[in-house]
């Protein structure tokens, strides 16, 4: 048992990093029906914006760069935090005005434009980049290593988990308790209604595009020290992603955010008692649950199963 | 009744269509001869990854034998023809590299191939070059079963191989640091390969495996791993973790600071993989088989050709993917300049055995093409992060250099059947 405690509190740290990638794109699906495979690209993206404010790289080679580096890594990072998902999203709200003219058509239209973009987002990201490997600076304070029970974990990645808990608690409050989060909900439920009721729906797809655009940068920032940054790191990221939706069942936050931390247990445990079959135990935990329940943990029960 | 009488007329018809159909469908070696002509350029078929895991590599790699191309046409080309090369991207994916290969040899009328940094690529590409006869370099990949079960009598394998690194390192390590071992290993070809080379050379001098712990390509988190390594405290940990995998677990093991304990062997550290990290994302010992500051004679020269060729690219320094293909391309227009024709089976016999002095390979040790497996023998050198250098592109401290002899992958030599030269087609390029 001494054994496995670890390896148990390993998975739900990781589940919980797998939560923060899933939530940009749940809120999308959920509430936009629309399959963002940008959603790895704009998680580079969001991740290579806070290398160039952490860095200084839009400064070049001025006076005002050296001075910006010459700064402690610590407000720098900071403001890589918020800075950097921002801007992620804007990108996101860029991608929705092109995406309007597929609304209404058949989903593939928006699963080929998004497919586009991403392609488009690495390229733009290998031009202005490079093709190698990056490295996200860090403040000391969350670098390096921690000793729990006699074995050494990662102070960033409890960090980085930390900070999951603290992404998923701030979307939750949005989305139940402001007005805001409201109209996004009713937007899902019927949009014809709350378009009735007044409110601009155009404008409320674009929050919501760029709020899960910026929370995929979020989760790019977040991430990167641990997976490493190139260009093509948000590949990795979509499967997953898409994987966790299913399985809590397409447009339930709760639903996405306990998939994610059985997927995060799953892959920690075979990670460490059967580790060729980790990657694979995700898809075979998707495989049990939608085998036995096809609208996933906390979907919708669907109309045909009535 | 209807007549069938054969008129001279229609015996002239059927001839002329049976040779013209005889000429376009006919052996496929008469008919690139037909297509070869003295005056017309070598065309020679890239095929490395501009995508995919191991993009970075792959364009390292091409820009190792576009700097030979450059520096051979200068000199007004070989056998008097210019030397004109194109380059498909084999995306880190051994079905495109099938197609591209295809794609090479049928509609770019390639003569040549070169270029890979996987091995399942290399592996696909080269059963496509052998069907057409085609010479195929395989700059950068590897994996022992290159040079091993799936060499090929059209193939040459130019980067040291997982064997050749384990056997430069194990004994060593063992008498340094312990001989507990945990391996921990890429789930696929390469990564069993170069597991099982450790694994015997460790059963051989007296270590034991504690444990194998097999990682799925495209794992990202590494922490169940670096736990378990924790519990079962080995004494060494010999990682053969390719690509980004290895991207992210020197980054983990580098936070975690695990670095110096246990003690880690990396099976090779490719240059582009590690440029411009910190120095603590470089743990361990691990192999390479060439680095810029290497005190040596041509060295410099060849880093200021580098320079002056590359002034923008992010790399300022040459490393040893680019080096194995600019050897390799090197050493391909040379032994047609040595053959004296574009004839495949001449430039293979040319190649085979093919003696390459240390001094022209700015390596320690001379260097030779073996004739049993078409790999290159040569120098494979130990190292480990230089910390306290004021260059930043000094990263590594070279530890030592091993001579070919000492680390000849023997296994290599026993699994390899090469393809006999009457079932190789043969054309001239």
């Amino acid at each position: 048992m001494t054994q496995l405690v670890p390896h148990l509190f390993n998975g739900l740290t990781l589940g919980l990093l797998f939560a923060l990638i899933a939530l940009g794109f749940t809120l999308i699906v959920g509430v936009m029906e629309v399959i963002n495979l940008a959603h790895g690209s704009l998680f580079a993206l969001g991740a290579y914006f806070a290398l160039a404010i952490i860095g200084g790289g839009w400064f070049g080679e001025t006076a005002l760069g050296e001075w910006w580096v010459s700064l402690p890594v610590t407000p720098r990072y900071i403001l890589a935090l918020i800075l950097a998902p921002i801007l992620a999203g804007l990108a996101g709200m860029v991608l929705e005005l092109a995406l309007r003219r597929t609304y209404g058509k058949i989903p593939l239209y928006g699963l080929l434009l998004t497919f586009g973009a991403a392609l488009v987002i690495e390229e733009l990201i290998r031009l202005g980049w490079g093709t190698g490997e990056q490295h996200l600076q860090l403040p000391q304070a969350i670098n390096g290593a921690v000793l729990l029970g006699g074995l050494i974990f990662s102070k960033y990645k409890l960090f980085a988990a930390g900070f999951s808990v603290l992404a998923i608690i701030m979307v939750w409050l949005f989305l139940e308790k402001t007005p805001y989060g409201a109209i996004i909900k009713a937007g899902a439920h019927d949009s014809e209604m709350v378009r009735a009721l007044g409110y601009n729906l155009a404008r409320l797809r674009l929050l919501v595009f760029g709020l899960g655009a910026g929370l995929a940068g979020l989760a790019g920032v977040t991430m990167v020290p641990i997976w490493g940054l190139r260009p093509h790191v948000g590949v990795d990221v979509v499967i997953p992603a898409f994987l966790i939706i299913v399985l809590g069942g397409v447009g339930s936050f709760w639903g996405s955010v306990i998939a994610a931390i059985l997927v995060g247990l799953s892959v920690g445990l075979t990670g460490a008692y059967a580790p060729a079959w980790s990657m694979m135990s995700m898809y075979i935990l998707l495989i049990l649950v939608v085998g036995f329940r096809t609208r996933g943990l906390l979907g919708k029960k669907s109309a045909l199963e009535n | 009744m209807a007549k069938n009488i054969l008129t001279r007329r229609h015996l002239l018809k059927t001839t002329v269509a049976a040779g013209a159909t005889g000429v376009f469908f006919g052996p496929w070696k008469y008919n690139r001869v037909y297509a070869a002509g003295t005056d017309k350029p070598i065309k020679i078929g890239i095929t490395s990854d501009a995508s995919g895991q191991y993009a970075n590599s792959g364009a390292s790699d091409r820009r190792g034998m576009q700097m030979a191309i450059a520096e051979f046409n200068a000199k007004g080309g070989v056998l008097g023809r210019k030397i004109e090369s194109t380059h498909i991207d084999t995306e880190t994916t051994p079905a495109t590299g099938s197609r591209v290969a295809e794609r090479m040899i049928n509609r770019e009328e390639a003569g040549f191939l070169i270029g890979a940094v996987s091995s399942g690529v290399a592996n696909a590409i080269s059963q496509v070059a052998q069907k057409n006869g085609v010479i195929y370099f395989n700059t950068n990949s590897s994996s022992p079963t290159e040079s091993g079960k799936n060499c090929h009598r059209v193939k040459f394998v130019w980067d040291g191989n997982g064997a050749n690194f384990a056997k430069a390192a194990v004994k060593n390590s063992i008498d340094r640091f312990g001989d507990q071992w945990t391996l921990l290993t890429n789930d696929y070809v390469w990564g069993h390969n170069t597991a099982a080379a450790t694994r015997a050379l460790l059963e051989q001098y007296g270590g034991t495996v504690k444990e194998e712990i097999l990682v799925p390509q495209g794992t990202r988190d590494f922490s169940s791993a670096l736990l378990k390594i924790q519990q079962d405290s080995p004494n060494v940990v010999a990682a053969a973790i390719g690509g980004d995998d290895q991207k992210a677990l020197r980054q983990q093991v580098a936070q975690l600071g695990m670095g110096n304990s246990p003690a880690w062997i990396n099976n090779q550290q490719d240059w582009p993989d590690v440029y411009g990290l910190p120095l603590d994302n470089l743990f361990g010992v691990f192999g390479t088989t060439w680095y810029y500051k290497l005190d040596l004679p041509g060295v410099d020269d060849f880093v200021a050709r580098y320079q002056a060729m590359y002034p923008d690219t992010r790399m300022r320094v040459p490393g040893n993917v680019f080096y194995n293909g600019y050897m390799a391309m090197k050493n391909m227009l040379e032994a047609i300049e040595r053959a004296g024709t574009t004839n495949n089976i001449a430039v293979i016999k040319e190649l085979e055995g093919h003696k390459m002095p240390a001094g022209e390979r700015m390596q320690h040790h001379d260097a030779w093409i073996d004739p049993e497996t078409h790999q290159v023998q040569q120098s494979i050198y130990l190292a480990t992060a230089k910390t306290g250098s004021d260059d930043k592109d000094d990263m590594f401290e070279i530890l030592n250099s091993v001579s070919p002899d000492d680390v000849r992958d023997t296994g290599a030599s026993e699994a390899c059947q090469l393809e006999s030269y009457d079932d190789t087609p043969t054309f001239d390029a």
